[in-house]
């Protein structure tokens, strides 16, 4: 579940005015556990999800595993 | 849940049970795609369906004494089909030559045959084509018994005589002028593995098993007239053909009557309405076979008899082009699976639990019975989508928590005093109510959720009347039935619901409870029987309507009940007479009352399936000419948000002057939250004279929403107030991302199991929403917070 920004603009932390990094970072939801690269804060971890991805990929593999 | 009586059930679903004409039919021809392929001019096609089924079809198709005609049903609209006559023009017009076929080798036994008319022939020749080696013992000098005596128009000598000739061609060895009697009958069985006997009479009656046609338990099995004891060619050839079956089983030392019970002929148990269909005479024929275009024209009067009583009425399952039985198997299996996808579940959830199904059935299954019982063992066994019903959960949680529950006994009369003076004490009929208090509720009214949701200002109106009009107090209590929970499967949540309920009305001295949702009736009635309940619009007609004089162009209104009603006739009655003492024409459409369709809210179809309920909608709402009028507020919102003019019957009895009463449309989901509340707030202040505990107004964000956002959010089913709490939290604590070129901020919250995302911009004291979004799946962030709300 690799996913990286459609934006073609660069969005920063906020809190932490830092780039966001594509690294690692566990989701769960469940009976499932994953680990899939994501942009995130390099300073505080908070996680970005645009609306591409969650009502894409992820609203799909929670369809997937509410019907397991 | 009982898998066993489930599929119970399912078996008894005759959807796919055949057609009268094929199981009369000894050697059951499938007669519908017979005439099928006739009708779309497919001749050869057709003659190749004879060709499989039909022992000697060249001789029988021109012959048979047809016994598919007589129970046909289009014989009860204009005429049986002619299938005898199609028979003949499909040997005319759709034979072709046939490819060699290798014959098996011969290494299976041998048969000997005793007569050889035609149900010998038949034994003789299936018997050989499976592979044994047969011999036929005929006493005559010539094959075909009493096929000669049909020689004539149809049947010619010259076909005949080719039609046996390729018998002896088979190699079958055929010993002719050779007698056979009951000396030599015993000589045969010590020769051969077994005897098939089809003479026409033997010396003594013969005992036979009625199925398997063996004698005793030897090697000898009958046909032919000796079993059929008619004329009938079909039946002669049919217990050659029954014979040849129990021969080979005998002689493979199988079972000669497992699954047998449906040879020959039997009773379907297929029931079938042609009583929609316009009558149709037969086609004449113009010469002694049919044209071509004759047997077209004649095959298309065939209705293909099917029963689907019940996919007709629903949307559901012709969405799903799934009928009762196979729907049955698909939920088995979801039941039964361990590891894997349940792919049944979306379907599962996709039925508005109506009752039509069963109302529509000749053999009363309830598939609302069934899903209902699926559901309910879904959760159980924790395998329901949460997805599917968790908005509606939610929102019921909320009707049900003290932003709009409340429970009060009608004001006493001490608290009233200050209001009966005159000239109100004789022109008000509330007030007169409220003086006659005795301080024992005798009713109570529980207007369920959704209508004070859409219809809060009409409440307080309603209640005043109450009191005005039915003799004893009236108290009232604002919350949610359960609807949801049932719809849902969630049988916990329910029965703790109804113990609520239950010591409400206990603490109340058993008041009768006066309901005006069509969904709440329905609840009472499955789970609070020991309740007695009244129907506002029962009440309206028993004491007489409010604000009588108000009609202005009065019109024709089509009554769309609602589907919780179906078997509450006095109820669709009232409401009808209500329409028409208002002024209004009814014109009923077709499916009405007791055969009702859902408007796409049941069994919570609009959150779990959006594009099933909006079917439902369209195809309800397609059905009617004329405006609708309606008694379940969420009928009519949904009939509106079709594009639908639709009245609530409350539209009418309370009428607005702003003439867009069939057109207002549905409160957005936290419209329906805020107009809950608003209403407890009316009746507390203004009935019961009380200060409002809570604070609905908390100071809120301004937000600007543009329309397309708008309508995300709703299809989304996300709150302002999740909305709000997402920007409080990001102002707060400045958790969110921004972007420096857009100037655009992008903040999250989690609540209650679900992320919330909102993308905006801010100037001073506005926020403009560009976009929001959610997603359930959690993120694990690295210093082990997840982001829920504490």
């Amino acid at each position: 579940m690799k996913h990286v920004s459609d934006d073609k603009v660069k969005w920063l932390c906020d809190k932490c005015q830092r780039e966001l990094v594509l690294s690692k970072v566990k989701v769960r939801y469940l009976e499932g556990n994953f680990e899939v690269d994501l942009m995130k804060c390099p300073t505080c971890n908070q996680v970005f999800i645009d609306e591409a991805l969650a009502l894409g990929k992820m609203k799909e593999v929670e369809e997937g595993l509410e019907d397991k | 849940m009982n898998l066993d009586k489930l599929l119970e059930t399912g078996d008894r679903c005759i959807h796919k049970e055949p057609p009268p004409c094929t199981a009369q039919c000894p050697i059951h021809l499938e007669v519908i795609d017979f005439l099928s392929e006739i009708e779309k001019g497919n001749f050869q096609n057709a003659y190749k369906l004879m060709e499989k089924k039909m022992p000697f079809h060249k001789i029988i198709g021109r012959i048979c004494d047809h016994p598919c005609e007589a129970p046909c049903e289009r014989s009860k609209a204009g005429g049986s089909i002619r299938i005898s006559d199609l028979e003949k023009a499909v040997l005319e017009y759709g034979g072709y030559k046939p490819k060699k076929v290798w014959p098996l080798p011969k290494n299976k036994g041998k048969v000997a045959i005793v007569g050889g008319g035609l149900s010998g022939l038949t034994a003789a020749v299936d018997l050989d084509k499976k592979g044994y080696i047969v011999t036929i013992f005929e006493k005559t000098n010539r094959l075909g018994g009493r096929l000669w005596d049909f020689v004539g128009n149809s049947l010619t000598e010259a076909l005949l005589n080719q039609e046996l000739k390729a018998v002896v061609d088979k190699k079958i060895a055929i010993h002719l002028e050779n007698n056979v009697d009951q000396n030599k009958l015993t000589q045969l069985l010590t020769e051969y593995d077994a005897v098939y006997l089809g003479t026409s009479k033997w010396e003594e009656p013969i005992k036979y098993h009625p199925i398997t046609f063996q004698v005793g338990d030897f090697s000898l099995f009958v046909g032919g007239q000796l079993v059929s004891q008619t004329d009938s060619v079909i039946f002669s050839a049919s217990s050659g053909r029954r014979a040849a079956i129990s021969i080979e089983r005998y002689l493979s030392k199988v079972s000669l009557t497992d699954s047998r019970d449906r040879e020959g002929v039997f009773e379907t148990p297929l029931q079938f309405d042609i009583s929609s269909k316009e009558p149709l005479s037969p086609i004449a024929k113009s010469t002694a076979i049919y044209s071509q275009e004759e047997a077209m024209e004649e095959a298309k009067r065939c209705v293909k008899c099917q029963c689907r009583k019940c996919i007709e009425g629903c949307v559901h399952l012709r969405k799903f082009d799934i009928s009762p039985d196979a729907y049955i198997r698909q939920i088995n299996h979801n039941e039964r699976i361990i590891l894997g996808t349940h792919y049944a579940n979306k379907m599962i959830n996709s039925c508005a639990e109506c009752g039509l199904c069963k109302e529509a059935c000749f053999l009363d299954i309830s598939m609302n019975d069934v899903i209902h019982e699926t559901r309910e063992s879904m959760v159980e066994r924790g395998k329901m989508p949460i997805t599917a019903h968790d908005f509606a959960l939610k929102d019921m949680a909320f009707s049900n928590s003290s932003r709009f529950s409340l429970v009060r006994k009608q004001p006493s009369k001490e608290e009233s005093k200050d209001l009966f003076y005159y000239p109100l004490i004789s022109f008000s009929d509330y007030v007169k109510g409220l003086y006659k208090g005795t301080g024992k509720t005798e009713y109570l009214f529980y207007p369920g959720c959704q209508l004070p949701a859409s219809y809060p200002d009409d409440i307080k109106s309603i209640y005043e009347y109450l009191v005005g009009h039915v003799n004893g107090d009236v108290g009232i209590y604002l919350g949610c039935c359960g609807a949801p929970a049932d719809w849902a499967g969630q049988q916990g949540l329910m029965s703790e619901n109804i113990e609520a309920i239950k010591k409400v009305w206990v603490d109340m001295e058993r008041p009768t409870f006066i309901l005006a949702c069509s969904s709440c009736m329905r609840i009472f009635k499955k789970y609070l029987p020991e309740i007695k309940v009244a129907s506002l619009w029962d009440i309206y007609v028993r004491e007489g309507l409010p604000n009588k004089d108000h009609i202005k162009i009065p019109q024709t209104l089509s009554v769309h009940d609602a589907c919780g009603t179906r078997e509450n006739s006095d109820l669709h009655e009232n409401v009808r007479k209500i329409a028409s003492k208002l002024g209004y024409g009814i014109k009923e459409l077709e499916y009405t009352k007791e055969k009702t369709k859902c408007c796409g809210y049941g069994g919570l179809v609009y959150y779990a399936n959006r594009e099933q309920s909006d079917a439902f909608v369209h195809e309800r709402i397609g059905e009617s000419e004329n405006d609708l009028l309606v008694y379940c507020a969420m009928c009519k919102d949904l009939f509106v948000s079709g594009g639908k003019r639709t009245y609530h019957l409350l539209d009418l009895i309370y009428p607005k002057d702003d003439g867009n009463a069939a057109t207002r449309k549905m409160p957005t989901l936290s419209e329906r939250h805020q107009n809950r509340s608003r209403v407890k707030q009316i009746l507390l202040k203004e009935i019961w004279r009380e200060e409002p505990i809570e604070d609905i107004m908390e100071d809120n964000l301004t937000l600007i929403i543009p329309e397309e956002v708008k309508k995300n959010i709703e299809d989304r089913y996300i709150l302002m107030e999740d909305i709000q709490a997402v920007l409080k939290n990001a102002e707060a604590k400045n958790e969110r991302f921004c972007n420096p070129e857009t100037h655009e901020y992008l903040a999250k919250l989690r609540r209650d199991s679900v992320t919330f995302w909102v993308k905006y911009q801010k100037d001073e004291k506005n926020y403009l929403i560009k976009s929001i979004y959610s997603h359930r799946m959690e993120i694990v962030e690295e210093d082990g917070n997840s982001g829920e709300q504490k």
